[in-house]
């Protein structure tokens, strides 16, 4: 592994967008008043008590969503190789092999729909 | 005196003027853009925005910021601390280094990286990362419903983002930001959003979502959610949330501007380079601020459904027809 400026570029640029950060939450909390007591502290739901937590079951209706996109994020990071080395390529042969690639997700996407992943409310077809 | 600076190599003195000219802009960037941002809808609805602080309210920002910096700092009862502070500071940590590879004119660049578009790509990503933790670590139900959104929404429009520059890429065979321009010619129709207007169009689109940005602004929808994932931040936590906003609108339309409309090239000598380069940018934002004040809200089924049902299979269509456009 070598170390280039670029490494030490992107290191120092994170460093620096942390002390950035960091910065004027400092001041904030040299200079800001320091109340206490009272419902100061409480969640905020439009001034009522809260009922409940917030961290309970909540219906997530995206996990196919989140799936789907795993599997398609996969597939275009795939992509990124070929598209830089395509311009170099000679003949037909490399497009058609991005075609081939390319159609399979197309067909991937129209299955999910016809499947009905993307009508809401969700009614799925088994 | 010359030899102590003959020893300090190039790329170092070129990286830090790089990190000081960017902190400098990010700073005075969220002053004018708020300022902006404000005048801008005013004008929308006939009010005239803010006048009282200073010339045409145009300190107001700058109050704004002490304000901000003058409030109490707290974390809410039953939340997780850790989490709830770590959030504002990563939602912001990454944004000078998505600058970092971005010529802003000739030779104007911190550092040249020929993974300049991957780099972007993968830290711009952090930002979900944030907004997720700060709906988690607020304990508040109306944070946690804007994480799942806001994760949900970016993790939509990521998929025809990265299709639509993986066209770009194809045609021009390179991931280093420079040489995209390059490959551009002075004049607009050289550009490449003529090449590919449905790529254009549906990474404009793609950005608004990224950022979080009416008509895409489900995570923060203030009628239904108080604020989203940022209801519970005092002060500076909300500050710091907001000024990655603004920063992020301005990297996604400079990434904009590097992929469809020709960076820094434009008619006239290279030393007018920059100032192409930011007036494209900021035609852009001005863009961006256009539609949030003029469209209204989209319902959250459509948003996820927009993507999926309609801008991934364009931005499919569209990267096959730029694979047969190079080939021809």
């Amino acid at each position: 592994m070598v170390f280039n400026w670029f490494h030490f570029g992107i290191i120092l640029f994170l460093l620096a967008g942390i002390g950035f950060a960091v910065f004027p939450i400092i001041v904030a909390l040299l200079f800001s008043p320091k109340a206490k007591g009272g419902a100061f502290a409480q969640p905020y739901e439009c001034g009522m008590t809260p009922q409940g937590g917030a961290w309970s079951r909540i219906g997530i209706t995206y996990y196919l969503y989140a799936l789907l996109f795993l599997a398609f994020d996969v597939d275009v990071l795939y992509l990124f190789p070929a598209a830089v080395f395509y311009k170099d390529s000679i003949g037909f042969a490399a497009f058609w092999e991005v075609f081939i690639f390319v159609f399979v997700l197309v067909v991937a996407g129209f299955y999910f729909y016809r499947k009905g992943v993307f009508t809401w409310p969700r009614k799925i077809k088994m | 005196m010359m030899n102590i600076l003959e020893l300090i190599p190039a790329e170092l003195i070129r990286i830090l003027i790089g990190l000081v000219a960017i902190l400098v802009f990010i700073a005075l960037n969220a002053l004018i853009l708020v300022y902006v941002e404000r005048k801008v809808a005013g004008f929308i609805q006939r009010r005239p925005g803010p006048y009282e602080v200073g010339p045409w309210g145009i300190l107001q920002t700058l109050v704004d910021a002490v304000k901000l910096m003058g409030k109490q700092l707290f974390s809410p009862t039953g939340g997780d601390r850790l989490l709830f502070w770590a959030a504002p500071l990563l939602a912001f940590a990454p944004l000078p280094l998505l600058f970092l590879s971005i010529p802003v004119g000739k030779n104007l660049v911190a550092y040249d990286a020929n993974l300049g578009l991957i780099l972007i790509l993968a830290f711009s990503g952090l930002n979900v990362l944030a907004l997720c933790l700060a709906g988690w670590g607020s304990y508040n139900k109306w944070s946690l419903l804007g994480a799942v959104r806001s994760v949900s929404q970016a993790v939509a429009y990521e998929i025809p983002l990265l299709l639509t520059v993986l066209a770009v890429t194809l045609m021009t065979g390179t991931l280093q930001l420079s040489a995209i321009v390059e490959s551009q010619g002075a004049w607009p129709w050289q550009w490449n959003w003529l090449v590919q207007p449905a790529g254009f169009v549906i990474f404009v689109i793609c950005a608004l979502a990224e950022t979080n940005r009416a008509p895409f602004d489900l995570p923060e929808a203030e009628s239904e959610l108080t604020a989203g994932f940022h209801t519970e931040y005092s002060g500076m936590g909300f500050g710091l949330f907001f000024l990655a906003e603004y920063t992020a609108m301005v990297v996604v339309s400079s990434m904009c501007t590097i992929l469809f409309l020709g960076g820094w090239k434009g008619p006239g000598p290279e030393i007018l380079g920059v100032v192409w380069f930011f007036a494209k940018v900021y035609a852009l934002v001005i863009l961006m601020m256009w539609m949030r004040w003029t469209f209204p809200r989209v319902r959250f089924d459509q948003l996820l459904n927009i993507s999926w049902r309609w801008l991934i299979p364009l931005s499919l269509f569209n990267l096959l027809y730029v694979a047969l456009v190079v080939k021809i």
